[in-house]
């Protein structure tokens, strides 16, 4: 970086990278890389196992941000530790001699706004690839099942117009096939969040909105509101069962309290 | 010393007749105003507005009327009209009464009216953000107690929700005002060589308008609490009880005060620098601090206008926010985040630019890339206005924007690549003297590079929609707004304590509460990271049995937060008193701040300096410029020439006074 003159201004032949500070910089930049990047899938471990490809992409993106950002964060922090360890002056007084005065380093700063630059470039790719086939969801070759999703303070109801509008508390969802739900508030804004299956959507008094997911892991998940929405908003959640297409037709056919 | 360095000795009658009325108006009679005005408004409003039959609008006009009447009763107790009636009436202000407005010799009475002098603003508002913190920190010692165990144990849900709003609003506004206040005020027009703010009355104002908002927020605990968080969505807020009444008064009061000090502080650093001092001499905190302002000149008045509108709904049924008479929730949330993003950011750009004053004093380095650091500046402030709805990714308004606002939220990640360019290239070879203030500098770039990695990965609208609204976006901006500003503020208080209050911060108590905070801090939010991966929504007051540990693990690292900063405040209060005395200049800085007496006289310079060059010319012709900084402990004496040693160049020609 700096081929300013310093530390006595010896004569040193080796290349910039291989002299002191740089080579040992390098090497604690690249211990602490390998380090967070055995940390990179933790992130999505926390996550839990992801229940519908949405989750699974989400999963994938944070781990590979996490990857990505592991070589700059340690780049970060391996100046910072190296700087406390050895560039630190010790003593109740400034030290005796000013450092180099260069304030500038044109090559640097290109590689700085560069590498930044490609960085930023590959997020925004990586974002907006990942959105395009989901716009295109909105209508897949199969017909998705509907569900009318309704939040009030501070419960959610769902309706299923395929099912001859059965009414529900609890979410029941087959397996393996997509699912649109139409969501929306009685009173307050809230939000609608399928927290194993990485969906959300905010349930908007007056308006209808929609999500659309669909579950490939049998089992049963949390619906979580997640907009503060008044009183006993931590408690405003239910389970999702998702099983399989017969257990789901059984259910459908029953009557309307028995699943409760 | 005397602060008396600017006219001869007044004669002996003058200080009996300066100042007018203002001689028998301060702070009490302010509150005796306000307090009668809204008991008169009260009383009034309350016996005479009648009852209507479709909503119950009058308790809500009530409260907001007699709070702002609370407002204008103490503005008007406290003096901040005086000065424009006396206008009105021809009259315009003496020499003396000048004088007397300034808080000349008046010892510490002055701290308690409406002084104009910009080191008394800036200490009033030093005072105020500790006095914030620590309120704003004792909610959040009882919001993370209640989440020690699961079952919402220790308070009620109600009272939890009007916990996390207080807490939240009161320290957005604490960290809004954490360094443009103190510093922005004292400090800044003595570091363009100025010998006041533009507008020494409006700035008293923006203190006292600051002033009168406390108590209005704080009634909010009992008027119901602020049950919405922070944010105060709509609908949520128009059917929330009182205590929103006096969250929207607070806002309403403390926008009108930012816009005021923020008008003034650009106007003081564009007109008022000292002679030679050109743009580009002219030290990166101005920068910083006038960008911070500014950008909150364009954004808090979107806030102020959402608080008229919820008010008209709750005070009028004017339905703004009611889609069931055609208004909307989204309406709200636009106005609110064009407010809340920048924001952020006005809160950010004064804390890292104070760091980036430091950094170069204490590796005695020229500061790295000043190009660099002003182009950050400006992209971001420039960037922050159109990213806006990066907050509202899952709201279901407009959808089809999603890819518009994630690009530009993305690209703000290069000018604030640029701010960690610069702050690292001044490390970079530099010989660190390891003080108080830079150990700051260390502290935020470790926590700055999770708060914006993590920023990223909210930006990205799908992880957005696994994240949004869940502990992992408040882990986030806690990172940014405590890891980053307030840890930058209070590095920017240990570097200008000395000059503020003419005593050394106590090293040693200082940086143990300083690093048993970060530590704490570090605990508690990555605690708070795990638990929002695995699914807890933000403001539950009972996250359930899941989140257990999780949940301790932060308790921990919050009570581990409250001992530091416990110790820090020790630090500054015993040092306030009987720390020992700093010098003029006990950092050998090279910023005109220093280069004038510790206790700054009144009018800060006794001849405007003229600047010639710039701040940062450490190293250059391998001089040390600031050699002889005596020891701290050594009084620096009034007029003590600025430290030159004798082979420093010249880098500043002093002139005498016009
Ligand atoms: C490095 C760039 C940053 C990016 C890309 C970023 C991105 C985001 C995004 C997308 C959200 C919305 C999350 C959600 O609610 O779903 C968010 C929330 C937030 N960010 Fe950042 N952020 C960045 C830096 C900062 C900084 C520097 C600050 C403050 C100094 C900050 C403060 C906040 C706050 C206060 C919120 C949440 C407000 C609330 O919901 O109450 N962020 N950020
Ligand atoms: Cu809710
Ligand atoms: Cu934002």
């Amino acid at each position: 970086m700096s081929t300013g003159r310093h530390e006595g201004q010896r004569l040193d032949t080796r290349t910039t990278w291989r002299r002191p500070p740089v080579l040992p910089i390098l090497v604690i930049w690249a211990v602490l890389t390998v380090l967070l990047l055995l940390f990179a899938p933790v992130p999505a471990r926390l996550m839990g196992r992801p229940a519908s490809p949405t989750m699974q992409e989400i999963e994938t993106t944070v781990t590979w941000f996490t990857g990505l950002s592991a070589p700059v964060a340690a780049l970060v922090w391996a100046i910072l530790l190296y700087s406390v360890f050895r560039w630190r002056h010790r003593g109740p007084q400034p030290p005796p001699e000013d450092g180099s005065g260069r304030r500038d380093n044109r090559r640097v700063f290109t590689i700085w706004v560069l590498g930044s630059a490609v960085l930023c470039l590959f997020l925004l790719v990586w974002g907006l690839v990942v959105i395009a086939p989901r716009t295109s969801e909105a209508n897949p070759a199969q017909e998705p099942i509907l569900v009318d999703v309704t939040g009030q303070q501070w419960a959610w109801s769902f309706t299923y117009p395929d099912e001859g509008n059965k009414s529900a508390t609890e979410l029941y969802l087959p397996v393996g096939q997509t699912v649109a739900f139409r969501v929306t508030s009685k009173d307050v804004i809230h939000s609608f969040w399928l927290v194993q299956l990485g969906i959300k959507v905010d349930a908007n008094p007056g308006e209808t909105t929609v999500a659309t997911v669909r579950p490939t892991q049998i089992g049963t998940f949390q619906l979580r509101c997640a907009e503060l929405c008044g009183l006993y908003h931590s408690y405003m959640q239910t389970t999702v069962h998702v099983v399989s297409v017969a257990d789901y037709e059984a259910w459908a056919q029953s009557p309307a309290e028995a699943h409760s | 010393m005397t602060t008396s360095v600017t006219a001869a000795p007044s004669p002996p009658v003058a200080p009996v007749t300066a100042g007018g009325i203002m001689r028998h108006l301060n702070v009490v009679t302010g509150i005796v105003m306000g307090v009668l005005l809204a008991t008169a408004t009260w009383w009034v409003t309350s016996s005479t507005f009648p009852v209507l039959d479709e909503g119950d609008h009058k308790d809500d006009a009530v409260t907001i009327l007699t709070l702002v009447a609370w407002v204008i009763g103490f503005l008007i107790g406290v003096g901040a009209f005086v000065g424009p009636a006396r206008w009105l009436l021809g009259r315009d202000l003496t020499v003396e009464d000048e004088h007397y407005l300034a808080g000349k010799d008046a010892g510490v009475a002055r701290y308690f009216r409406f002084t104009t002098d910009h080191k008394v603003v800036g200490m009033q508002y030093l005072v105020t953000t500790m006095v914030l913190f620590g309120f704003g920190g004792t909610l959040a010692m009882l919001i993370r107690t209640n989440l020690i165990t699961p079952g919402s144990r220790f308070v009620d849900p109600a009272t939890y929700n009007s916990l996390v709003g207080i807490h939240g609003i009161t320290m957005i506004i604490a960290t809004i005002i954490m360094v443009s206040g103190p510093f922005g005020n004292f400090i800044l027009p003595i570091m363009i060589g100025a010998r006041d703010m533009a507008f020494p009355r409006l700035n008293a104002l923006s203190f006292w308008l600051l002033f009168a908002a406390v108590p209005v927020l704080i009634s909010s605990l009992f008027l119901g609490g602020i049950s919405t968080g922070w944010s105060a969505y709509a609908p949520l807020s128009d059917q929330a009880n009182r205590g929103m009444d006096a969250f929207l008064v607070t806002i309403v009061t403390f926008a009108i005060s930012t816009g005021v000090a923020g008008m003034n502080i650009t106007t003081t650093a564009v007109r008022m620098r000292a002679r030679g001092m050109t743009w580009s001499r002219t030290p990166i905190f101005v920068f910083g601090t006038v960008a911070s302002v500014a950008l909150g000149l364009v954004a808090f008045p979107m806030f102020e206008v959402a608080m008229i509108e919820l008010g008209m709904d709750r005070g009028m049924g004017a339905g703004f926010y009611d889609p069931s008479i055609g208004g909307s929730g989204w309406l709200y949330a636009n106005l609110f985040w064009l407010m809340g993003h920048p924001e952020v950011y006005v809160i950010l750009l004064p804390a890292i630019v104070a760091l980036m004053e430091i950094t170069p004093v204490f590796t005695r380095k020229p500061l790295f890339s000043f190009t660099s650091a002003i182009l950050g500046i400006m992209g971001i402030a420039g960037l922050s206005l159109f990213v806006w709805a990066h907050h509202m990714y899952v709201a279901g308004w407009a959808p089809v924007l999603g890819g518009p606002f994630m690009v530009t939220t993305e690209l703000i990640s290069i000018p604030t690549g640029l701010l960690f360019l610069v702050l690292l290239g001044t490390l970079w070879r530099g010989r660190v003297w390891m003080r108080l203030p830079v150990m700051a500098v260390y502290a935020l770039l470790w926590n700055f590079t999770i708060g914006g990695i993590t920023g990223i990965y909210l930006s990205d609208i799908p992880v957005d929609q696994a994240m949004h609204g869940s502990m992992f976006v408040t882990a986030h901006f806690h990172y940014t707004l405590m890891g980053a500003g307030l840890t930058g503020a209070m590095g920017a208080l240990a570097y200008w304590f000395p000059k503020m209050t003419g005593r050394m911060l106590h090293e040693k108590a200082g940086a143990i509460g300083f690093w048993v905070a970060q530590v704490g801090f570090n605990v508690t939010f990555m605690g708070m990271f795990a638990v929002g991966l695995a699914g807890q929504p933000r403001r539950v007051a009972d996250p359930g049995t899941y989140f257990r540990v999780g949940n301790l693990i932060s308790s921990i690292g919050a009570y581990t937060i409250m001992l530091g900063m416990l110790t820090f405040l020790g630090a500054i209060i015993y040092s306030w008193r009987a720390g020992s005395v700093a010098s003029a200049s006990p950092w050998g800085a090279r910023t005109l701040e220093w280069q004038t007496p510790t206790p700054v006289p009144l009018e800060n310079f006794e001849v405007l300096p003229v600047v010639t060059q710039d701040f940062y010319g450490y190293g250059e012709d391998g001089h040390r410029a600031a050699a002889g900084a005596p020891a701290p402990g050594t009084p620096g004496g009034p007029g003590a020439p600025p430290p030159q040693g004798p082979d420093a160049p010249p880098q500043r020609v002093e002139v005498g006074a016009p």
